[in-house]
């Protein structure tokens, strides 16, 4: 039995007089002795994938790689996994809307239902802590998935040294470096601050600021009306500050949200306790007091204004990060607003560098990134990744919570396209009745002559939700009637999503 | 001969209508010679177009044109719209000028040849009737088809030998193909089809402009003549325009002025992924002794690869775990939860089987060295290894150094991540064989 587990060609070199084997020895023994001896060395191997960055965009990536059995490393320097997304942005940002959505919804509405409460009070800092236990069970999460992934995760920030070596400066001290066949950068982006205001995270802060106040402010300014703005302005807001938002152009939600939307938004959030300042400009600010005062004046040039604020929120947009990646150093190029040149393919000038996420093109959403992590995994791997930047919802988590997909009226008028556009109100959902929260529509937007959706936006609870439908249907090219032909169960908020899709090619049966 | 022509002529690659009438052309045409020039007709830009007017001639005749370059331009009454080369070709002769009105779908518009064709010596094939379908490809043409262009052959002489064409210059107007509908029809379509008396198997040949070929009710209703023809088509372009990230228009920032632009280092060669050897060399000495001692003392012969099979039974046991080993969920969450540390290193059983290769002694005149003995020798010559200068070009003297006697190399080949298993598994085998073999067969 042992014999058998033994080569047979062991026992011919065993029987070989040992003083005359010369003729036998393979020069190759020799070698491999060497090689055995590199196995104390510290050098590293080279990695098929090295990823620069663990935010969404790059721990999708890695994770995907390693599943199609790549030899992955990660290098993040934020010493948690999931970028801004999950330390700083949409997770810690969620779990305070949703729970300062409750204790105001107690504070003001429990009361009409029927449910009297006592004494109700703030405990932030407790509510604080939810929001740290949700970010750091997420981030634990992804390590975890690193681990049954094999990527390899090393805590430090990298810098390029050659096309294929990143030296990577350790966050415990110490240095290193890895070697990949192929890198992705997916560095992100940071807030962009606002000329003029110094960010101290305190007095004037950014999102980052703006999930970790100690104390409610009086008076808070948000400085833009993008989605960022309006979900922190909201939480503060619920949670009893004075929030007036300042925004350059003349309607809120930023560029992609349809027109008559941002004005029901508006309405809708003005009537929560939020102003709203619109084509004003910030003209400076003074941090010196125990306040800070800001300087706005009418956007077409026009009178002045002194806004006096406990905190500022400078929410004017995000740019890509890219410091001390030392990407110039290997001749890659950025585009005049910092993001890094690609190709349809995520290639830079260096074919073997792919650059996803924040950093480069396209919106700045998370799950854009994720969707480009996995198609550039998939380059990398199979040749052929796919997203459709055509079909990628955007979500706004106020209440009510207002998403859209695909283009917008706007959009839509100056491509020149004819479009019918149709809408239901929840107001005549039966759901949202038995609820009490009937604020909201549904619109379509679809071609004329086709019925082929090419946008639909919606305000109301649980918009975020029911936007997955809309997006699947955009992916398939449905139209209208394809979705109305839909069963949709009874009753559910979805059914103003059919009824909508109804009232668009023929006309809404409840309303 | 035609035959074989035309049954070359029907295996190519070329747009529908232009295949159902190289055949039928072929039939009346005995000449192998014209193999090389085609009648280039004029295409449908939509599946009812029946006749257009040709706007203008964008290549010359005697030009050269490449798949791709946009040919003439044709106007029907609905549209505009530029005709593509599929192929590479040149312009023979074109026989039907700018500004001609009223071209029926499937008449000769022009004269097509190959890259490498000499126009001189080419002779034109007559006029194809346009042929309705592929079945009556033998059939004389009917006389309900539009009247054949009337140019007769250019006088020319005999032509260059026929070009085997597997590529024509077939082209073609942008135009949605219909293709069989793999997948339930969407609730519209479905519902249009039987509103309009239409059986689901027409769907398969409606042209489809939805993603993947999906046949979309823009589509139907366009089928149906509802609404413009070309429209899903332009339509669908559009959208699909929108899927893409824009990347038109980049403004490259300008370097910064203390980034200068080093010249990159030399891409590293790619190290192919292959398995490591893992090699150490052993004195086999204490067994050839301790096999002497036992067949003395008790007749038995035991040969050698008992002692090392059995060495690799022990040392096979518990060795480390191999990196690319996947641990189970609950190794990871305990990883996770740093629980790992608590329950002490993990180790697995390896498969290892030693391959020997016998090793001469450095120096011959050392024919019986001293047997080893104990742990000592291992460290020695571990140390010993440590101390030679990490290099590939010098593999004899680091080889040599430390085995002093009869020594065989025992190598293990392992995939990468396996090395410090394969390490502990040697190391143990050598230990085991060279301080006490005895042990092995007791």
């Amino acid at each position: 039995m042992f014999r058998a587990m033994v080569p047979r060609a062991a026992p011919r070199s065993l029987l070989r007089p040992v003083g005359g084997a010369q003729s036998s020895i393979r020069p190759s023994a020799f070698y491999v002795l060497d090689r055995s001896r590199r196995g104390y060395a510290t050098e590293a191997e080279e990695k098929d994938l090295v990823v620069i960055g663990g935010g969404v965009a790059g721990y999708v990536a890695a994770i995907k790689a390693g599943q199609a059995g790549l030899k992955v490393t990660c290098i993040e320097k934020r010493g948690a996994l999931g970028g801004t997304c999950l330390n700083v942005g949409c997770i810690p940002s969620k779990s305070l809307l949703n729970n300062s959505h409750m204790y105001h919804s107690i504070l003001h509405d429990t009361k009409n239902r029927g449910i009297d409460v006592g004494d109700v009070k703030l405990n932030l800092a407790q509510m604080m802590k939810a929001k740290e236990t949700s970010v750091s069970g997420l981030t634990k999460g992804i390590e975890f998935l690193f681990k049954k992934n094999n990527v390899e995760y090393i805590k430090g920030t990298g810098a390029f040294t050659d096309e294929h070596t990143i030296a990577v400066n350790l966050l415990d001290g110490g240095e290193t470096s890895v070697k990949g066949k192929n890198i992705i950068i997916a560095t992100g982006s940071e807030a962009t601050p606002f000329p003029g205001l110094t960010i101290d995270e305190e007095k004037i802060i950014t999102s980052t600021g703006a999930i970790a106040l100690q104390k409610v402010p009086k008076k808070m300014v948000v400085i833009g009306g993008g989605i960022i703005g309006l979900e922190m302005g909201s939480v503060w807001s619920r949670l009893g500050s004075e929030v007036t938002v300042v925004e350059f152009l003349g309607q809120i939600g930023g560029p992609g949200m349809d027109n008559e939307i941002a004005k029901l938004t508006q309405k809708l959030l003005t009537k929560q306790g939020m102003k709203f300042k619109l084509n004003t400009k910030v003209m400076g600010g003074d941090d010196s007091g125990e306040t800070v005062k800001i300087n706005v004046e009418a956007a077409k040039g026009g009178k002045e204004e002194l806004l006096d604020a406990d905190v500022v929120l400078v929410a004017i947009g995000r740019r890509p990060y890219t410091a001390g990646l030392n990407f110039e150093k290997i001749g890659l190029e950025a585009d005049d607003k910092g993001r890094l040149v690609i190709d349809q393919e995520f290639r830079t000038k260096i074919p073997h560098i792919r650059v996803i996420g924040d950093c480069t093109f396209g919106p700045m959403l998370a799950h854009k990134a994720e969707e480009e992590g996995v198609a550039v995994a998939e380059f990398i791997t199979k040749g052929y990744g796919h997203v459709n930047y055509g079909a990628i919802p955007s979500v706004m988590y106020s209440h009510p919570e207002v998403a859209w997909v695909g283009q917008n009226e706007q959009e839509l008028k100056a491509a020149d396209v004819k479009y019918k556009s149709g809408s239901f109100p929840f107001s005549a959902n039966s759901r949202a009745k038995t609820n009490l929260d009937t604020e909201g529509i549904v619109k379509f937007l679809a071609d004329a002559e086709t019925d082929r959706i090419l946008g639909v936006h919606i305000v109301g609870p649980n918009a975020g939700e029911m936007i997955a439908e809309a997006t699947l249907a955009l992916e398939y090219g449905a139209s209208c009637e394809d979705v109305a032909r839909t069963s949709h169960a009874h009753p559910t908020l979805s059914e103003a999503f059919k009824e909508a899709a109804m009232a668009t090619y023929d006309k809404a049966i409840h309303y | 001969m035609a035959s074989i022509a035309s049954a070359c002529r029907l295996s190519a690659r070329v747009a529908g209508r232009q295949l159902r009438q190289h055949g039928s052309a072929r039939a009346f045409h005995p000449a192998p010679a014209s193999l090389a020039a085609h009648n280039f007709t004029m295409p449908a830009l939509s599946p009812t177009m029946t006749e257009g007017n040709i706007a203008s001639w964008k290549v010359k005749e005697g030009d050269s044109f490449s798949a791709g370059d946009v040919l003439l331009e044709i106007e029907t009454d609905k549209a505009q719209m530029d005709v593509e080369a599929q192929d590479d070709g040149k312009l023979a002769k074109i026989t039907q000028g700018d500004g001609t009105k009223g071209i029926q779908v499937g008449s000769r518009i022009a004269v097509t040849a190959e890259p490498d064709d000499d126009l001189s010596s080419l002779e034109i094939p007559p006029e194809e009737k346009p042929a309705a379908a592929p079945k009556k490809e033998s059939k004389e043409p009917s006389a309900s088809k539009p009247k054949a262009e009337s140019a007769p052959p250019v006088k020319e002489q005999k032509a260059s030998p026929p070009a085997p064409s597997s590529s024509k210059s077939s082209e073609s107007a942008p135009q949605a193909q219909a293709q069989k509908q793999k997948y339930p029809l969407y609730p519209s379509v479905a519902a249009l089809l039987k509103e309009n008396g239409l059986a689901k198997e027409d769907a398969d040949t409606i042209p489809s402009t939805g993603p993947g070929g999906r046949l979309l009710k823009g589509d139907v209703l366009a089928y149906l003549g509802a609404i413009e023809k070309s429209y899903p088509l332009e339509q669908s372009k559009r959208i699909e325009k929108l899927s893409h990230l824009d990347l038109s228009n980049i403004k490259i920032a300008p370097p910064k002025k203390d980034a200068a632009r080093e010249k990159p280092a030399a891409a590293p060669e790619a190290v192919e992924e292959l398995d490591t050897e893992i090699a150490v060399p052993i004195s086999l000495t204490a067994v050839l002794e301790c096999q002497k001692r036992i067949k003395d003392s008790v007749g038995i012969f035991l040969p050698i690869s008992t002692f090392i099979a059995r060495a690799a039974e022990l040392a096979n046991d518990g060795l480390p775990r191999s990196k690319t080993a996947k641990p189970s969920a609950d190794e990871l969450f305990n990883a996770v939860l740093g629980l790992d540390k608590v329950s002490g290193p993990s180790v697995s059983r390896g498969h290892f089987v030693p391959q020997v290769t016998a090793l001469p002694p450095v120096s011959l005149k050392t024919s019986k060295p001293a047997p080893r003995k104990g742990k000592s020798d291992i460290l020695d010559i571990l140390a010993g290894k440590k101390s030679v200068p990490r290099s590939v070009s010098t593999p004899i003297t680091s080889g040599g150094k430390g085995v002093v006697a009869p020594v065989n190399v025992f190598s293990v080949s392992v995939p990468k991540g396996d090395e410090r298993r394969a390490q502990v598994f040697l190391e143990r085998v050598k230990v085991v064989l060279e301080a006490e073999p005895g042990r092995l067969i007791l």
